[in-house]
């Protein structure tokens, strides 16, 4: 089942072209990793889908609902309901730090779907207990640190129930012996058959997690596959550039 | 030195000092928020509403507020015509002076807290679907208040100082008893008192903020 269409994609900032006609879909239960040197348009990409860029041509369905079809927006309202399929994880973070742990998780499900306390609280409770740290519930996002804040972010993004999860090189600002506890939380949702796009650079966790990888550079999509093509027999000269560099 | 001679100044003394804790409490209430929604129309997408307020906030905050207060004390009524409907009260006129120029000075204190707030901050509120007025008033103020927090402590104690310019106006305050008292009596003890009374005022609005911020810590 079809969960994401993107067709034809375009997007620029003046004169440079950030998105080429970048097409693709994602199937419900998919885990994506999407590789490719920076500045390659995938941050763009990834943010035109829940409309934190607006994109200048092609069309974007969600699950049935066109967010926008050939450069056409839908209403905002219509863009409300249909990007609140969608959670996003950030490089970094963005949590809330004058709210505690518990009530960044909280906060959203409170005012934005308007559901009962005790079912908000019951998520929460399972959601800390999830990334392990239900110990840390009342604590600030400044007492914490960064493998830990991903996990809350995780969390926070999870609380609103999304059937897809977005995550923009998720790992990129910590340090390298934070990174596995946050890549842990990110296989256990994959093995829950939750549908993810997550932006790389952890080559391991896209070989091993990620049921299709798409290779993006200059604002185009070079090649998709699944891992063991990609990764072991990639058809392309700037693939094997790009994997050779970052296999190193 | 009398006892009798301390209580006979100070009497009066503390009553100017009423009219300073008056002033300081109607100056702060009202020039916050009239200071932020100053910052709003700065940043206002109406361009023209968006210049004429930073025209404004300059020319508050590049001319004396002491030139401010005379302005508004002696120069409105002088205005052809319509001054004479511009006599205010003197402590009225007083009053508004300060608002309206410590409003400048807060829009500035605001507008500098909002743009240390990451845009992070407004994205993932965007993408948990937050409308942008639960983002300004759940996500965005909080932050922005606790940021200019500090700067709105020290304006304050500025402000406690700058009560002293009515005595400019001739509305009778702390300074201008204890100037009277001085040249009555041939001596500097009001001077003294004086200071001890606004040393009391600033440290318990230190101490105040000190607080606060502690209170609004966020760890
Ligand atoms: N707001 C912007 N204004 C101008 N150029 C931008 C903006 N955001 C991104 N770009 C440019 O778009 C290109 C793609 O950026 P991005 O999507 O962040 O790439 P990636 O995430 O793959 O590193 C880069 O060349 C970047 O400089
Ligand atoms: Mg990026």
């Amino acid at each position: 089942m079809v969960l994401i269409e993107v067709s034809n994609l375009k997007k620029s900032y003046g004169k440079l072209d950030v998105l080429k006609q970048i097409t693709f879909d994602v199937n419900k239960n998919d885990v994506i990793a999407v590789i490719g040197p920076s500045g390659s348009g995938k941050s763009t990409m990834l943010r035109s889908l829940v409309h934190l860029e607006e994109i200048d041509g092609g069309s974007i369905c969600i699950s049935g609902d066109y967010l926008v079809k050939d450069g056409i927006y839908s209403k905002p309202q219509e863009i409300k309901r249909i990007t609140s399929k969608m959670g996003m994880v950030f490089q970094h973070f963005n949590l809330f730090p004058h709210l505690t742990v518990k009530e960044n998780l909280e906060l959203a499900p409170r005012l934005v779907k308007k559901e009962l306390n005790a079912e908000i609280e019951r998520r929460s409770t399972e959601l800390l207990k999830k990334i392990g740290l239900s110990d840390r519930a009342s604590a600030y996002p400044a007492k914490l640190s960064g493998g830990q804040k991903q996990r809350v972010a995780i969390a926070r993004a999870l609380m609103m129930n999304p059937e897809i999860l977005l995550f923009d090189e998720p790992t990129s600002a910590l340090d390298p012996e934070l990174t596995g506890e946050v890549l842990q939380v990110m296989k256990q949702l994959a093995e829950e058959h939750m549908t993810m796009i997550v932006v790389t650079h952890e080559m391991g966790f896209a070989k091993e997690v990620a049921n299709r990888v798409i290779f993006m550079d200059n604002g185009e999509i070079i090649e998709s596959g699944l891992p063991t093509e990609i990764f072991t027999n990639p058809k392309f000269e700037r693939t094997k550039a790009f994997l050779n560099r970052s296999l190193k | 030195m009398s006892v009798d001679y301390f209580n006979s100044i100070i009497k009066p003394m503390l009553l100017g000092a009423q009219m300073t804790v008056l002033l300081f409490l109607i100056v702060i209430v009202l020039s916050i928020p009239l200071g932020f929604i100053l910052t709003l129309a700065v940043r206002s997408r109406f361009k023209p509403l968006s210049w004429l307020t930073q025209i404004y906030i300059y020319v508050m905050r590049g001319t004396p507020l002491l030139l401010q207060l005379l302005f508004i004390c002696f120069g409105l009524p002088m205005i052809p015509v319509i001054g004479d409907y511009l006599v205010l009260d003197r402590f009225v006129a007083a009053c508004l002076g300060f608002i309206l120029n410590y409003a400048a000075y807060f829009a500035e204190i605001f507008r500098g807290g909002l743009l240390a707030i990451d845009k992070g901050q407004y994205e993932a509120s965007q993408v948990l679907g937050l409308n942008k007025w639960q983002t300004m008033t759940r996500i965005i103020l909080p932050q922005m208040f606790r940021i200019a927090l500090p700067a709105v402590a020290n304006e304050s104690v500025t402000l406690v100082k700058d009560t002293a310019l009515l005595y400019a106006v001739a509305v009778p305050e702390l300074l201008h008893y204890a100037q009277t008292a001085v040249n009555r009596d041939f001596t500097i003890v009001p001077f003294f008192i004086a200071g001890i009374i606004y040393l009391i005022m600033t440290l318990l609005l230190t101490v105040l903020f000190k607080w606060l911020e502690r209170r609004f810590k966020f760890d």
